[in-house]
């Protein structure tokens, strides 16, 4: 029997609105089509009437995951445009900002992929671990969302104890390596689901151009951070996890390790951080050129890009363009889920790690 | 058993007046066990009770039709099948049956899942439908087990009346044959790791997708009941028979309690199944050991 069955936009097992399409015979799918902007907000005109400084506060706006990443990215943008380059203490602060929201990004990803296969003590183990990260990243910010760590030539925050700091990301990675990492890579139940579901092999994924863990599970070793450092990771020591097998279970193993390395560069990042101003430049006399920044950073989905043009004489950017890795991660879906079981659909779409707060940015 | 004390039975002690109460409770302690399995509160002791005064109370939308008929008939079915079934439970040594009650309890706790396959078919949504013939798949596969598990030990007892199971003592067949129901037990009370029918993450509530109001609520009492009676039955089963009344009666309790427990340790500590491992779960592993049980009594009795 053939059924047509509409997945989103308002569905349980998405938090966010777009739709999935599939078309089913019996429980197998066959196709799927793909529908997005049901929550379009124009961010990128609105930056057009934006000044450097306000700029950065709607930038981080566009996502609720990951904040800091469009903060960094939209400051070295203009950071480029400025020709200003922050000190190195801001450079190490902006790194261990960055880790600390992909591990909360992976984190709250294996709860909710727990969530999507029915294993909800998975999802609440998962978000009890993330509070732990959200309380290191409120020490340091005061904020837990929207941390207004970036300026344009700087960081807005010091880190004053870094030992302390330290202290709390240690408790952080036994409770991970003791609770998270294994419920995932023993529990047979919750492998059974992830086994051999949705694969995207090495050749399909380097023809459709994904991004970041999606790409790196299917066999693709690309990572901005290894590829074209930015902030302080030239100075970092840690491993790019690659998986071949391009199945839901490898999205899943590249995440898991990439926690680890992410606790690995917090570590030296904190233990190595240089003394020294956390900006240059005054912001009340700085004055943004004519000219044209690109900026790309690896966000806990993959890679962001920013490319900012700014006119002559103007305190506005004349266009901010975004892309997002969702946008280029989602059409894989449709490949991943033709011939999965419908009862598969819902953690093959979460995978990807979709986040429609950027792409309908 | 007369028709007055089977009348009262079920709606009196332990059907109806007792079951509604001791669903609300079971329905607690599992909300309640899962929620502490979880790191969470939990609800308050009075929720179930709360949501089924609150369901009772919303409007249903109008439903014309024989397929609107259908839909309010279903919940009452499944519910009046349920009481029946906890009305025949021996929660009381010498208190009656009949010979060959277990058979009737068997099919009374059967018909709330063919009512919700009925319902989930007659409500014409599009996760009914795909609700219903998941349930439909399930509970062929998983009612060959139960039904094994039950024949084995009522063959090695030489009875099918529920007082004669409960007054006589436990062998190793019997063991093995309550681990083989309590297998099936998750499959037949929609939890994990069996919980495909109401998979919301895939398919909303499936067949209760389109139910609201007072049918919801009657939905939400009969699956209340049924965890009593299935429940019940495994404690019935394991119970060792006392000869005070009082005495088996709060053993009965306890043993009820344990079984919701063990079923949600066991639904918090796993994922969902798909549809097709259930089924080969059911069919490779529980029905080979149900057969053991049931060949292994044919072979006693033979020797005998």
């Amino acid at each position: 029997m053939s059924y047509r069955i509409p997945m989103g936009p308002y569905h349980p097992a998405l938090e966010e609105p777009y739709k999935l399409e599939l078309v089913c015979d019996g429980e197998t799918v066959q196709d799927a089509k793909l529908n997005i902007g049901f929550n379009f907000r124009g961010i990128e005109q609105l930056a057009e009437t934006r000044n450097f400084i306000q700029i950065v506060a709607l930038m981080e706006r566009v996502c609720g995951i990951c904040s800091n990443t469009h903060t960094l990215s939209i400051c070295q943008a203009v950071e480029q445009i400025a020709e200003i380059t922050p000190p190195p203490r801001a450079l190490y602060i902006r790194v261990i900002m960055a880790e600390l929201e992909r591990l909360h990004s992976h984190v709250l990803w294996a709860g909710v992929a727990g969530k999507l296969i029915g294993f909800k003590t998975m999802f609440m183990t998962c978000f009890a671990v993330r509070e732990q990260i959200m309380n290191v990243l409120q020490t340091i910010s005061g904020n837990r969302v929207n941390y207004a760590m970036n300026r344009v030539g700087g960081v807005n925050r010091d880190i004053d104890d870094p030992a302390m700091i330290l202290a709390m990301i240690g408790e952080l990675e036994k409770d991970m390596v003791k609770t998270v990492i294994p419920v995932f890579t023993t529990s047979h139940s919750a492998l059974s689901r992830c086994t051999g579901v949705g694969v995207l092999s090495e050749e399909k994924a380097r023809s459709l151009g994904v991004v970041g863990p999606t790409a790196r599970a299917s066999g693709l070793p690309q990572d901005l951070r290894r590829a074209a450092p930015y902030a302080a990771y030239e100075e970092m020591d840690f491993n790019v996890p690659v998986e071949h097998s391009g199945d839901v279970k490898a999205r899943l193993v590249v995440r898991a390790l990439e926690i680890l390395e992410s606790c690995s560069i917090l570590r030296q990042a904190l233990s190595k951080l240089p003394a020294g101003e956390i900006f240059t430049g005054d912001e009340s006399e700085m004055e943004i050129p004519e000219g044209r920044g690109f900026s790309r950073v690896e966000a806990p989905r993959g890679e962001v890009i920013y490319s900012v043009t700014w006119g002559e004489d103007t305190d506005t950017p004349s266009r901010v363009h975004v892309r997002t890795p969702t946008y280029i991660n989602m059409p894989a879906v449709r490949w991943m889920v033709r011939g999965a079981r419908l009862a598969d659909t819902p953690l093959i779409q979460a995978s990807i790690d979709p986040c429609y707060s950027c792409t309908d940015r | 058993m007369n028709a007055t004390t089977a009348l009262l039975r079920m709606l009196v002690f332990p059907g109806i007046l007792f079951a509604a109460p001791a669903a609300w409770f079971f329905l607690w302690i599992e909300r309640k066990a899962m929620a502490a399995l979880q790191q969470r509160i939990g609800p308050p002791f009075m929720q179930p009770f709360f949501d089924f005064v609150k369901l009772m109370g919303k409007q249903v939308p109008p439903r014309e039709g024989l397929g609107g008929f259908l839909m309010k008939l279903w919940p009452v079915l499944a519910v009046a099948a349920s009481a029946g079934a906890v009305g025949l439970l021996p929660v009381i040594p010498r208190s009656g049956g009949f010979p060959g009650d277990l058979v009737l309890l068997l099919s009374l706790l059967e018909l709330p899942s063919m009512f919700i396959i009925a319902a989930g078919f007659s409500s014409r949504s599009l996760w009914g439908e795909l609700g219903s013939s998941r349930e439909a798949i399930l509970s062929v596969s998983y009612n060959v087990v139960f039904l094994m598990a039950i024949i084995g030990i009522a063959a090695s007892q030489h009875t099918f009346s529920l007082q004669a199971l409960a007054q006589s003592q436990g062998s190793p067949l019997r063991w093995l044959g309550v681990l083989a129901i309590l297998i099936c037990l998750p499959a037949k009370l929609h939890m994990n790791p069996f919980s495909v029918t109401n998979a919301e993450q895939e398919i909303y509530a499936g067949p209760m997708t389109e139910y609201t109001g007072h049918e919801l609520a009657l939905w939400e009492l009969a699956h209340g009941m049924e965890w009593v009676a299935a429940t019940g039955l495994v404690a019935t089963l394991i119970a060792p028979p006392l000869a005070n009344p009082w005495m088996a009666g709060a053993l009965f309790v306890v043993l009820s309690v344990a079984v919701v427990l063990v079923l949600t340790i066991v639904a918090a500590a796993t994922a969902r199944l798909t549809i097709d491992d259930s089924v080969r779960f059911f069919w490779r592993c529980a029905l080979a050991f149900a057969v053991l049980g049931v060949s292994s009594v044919l072979l006693m009795r033979i020797k005998l």
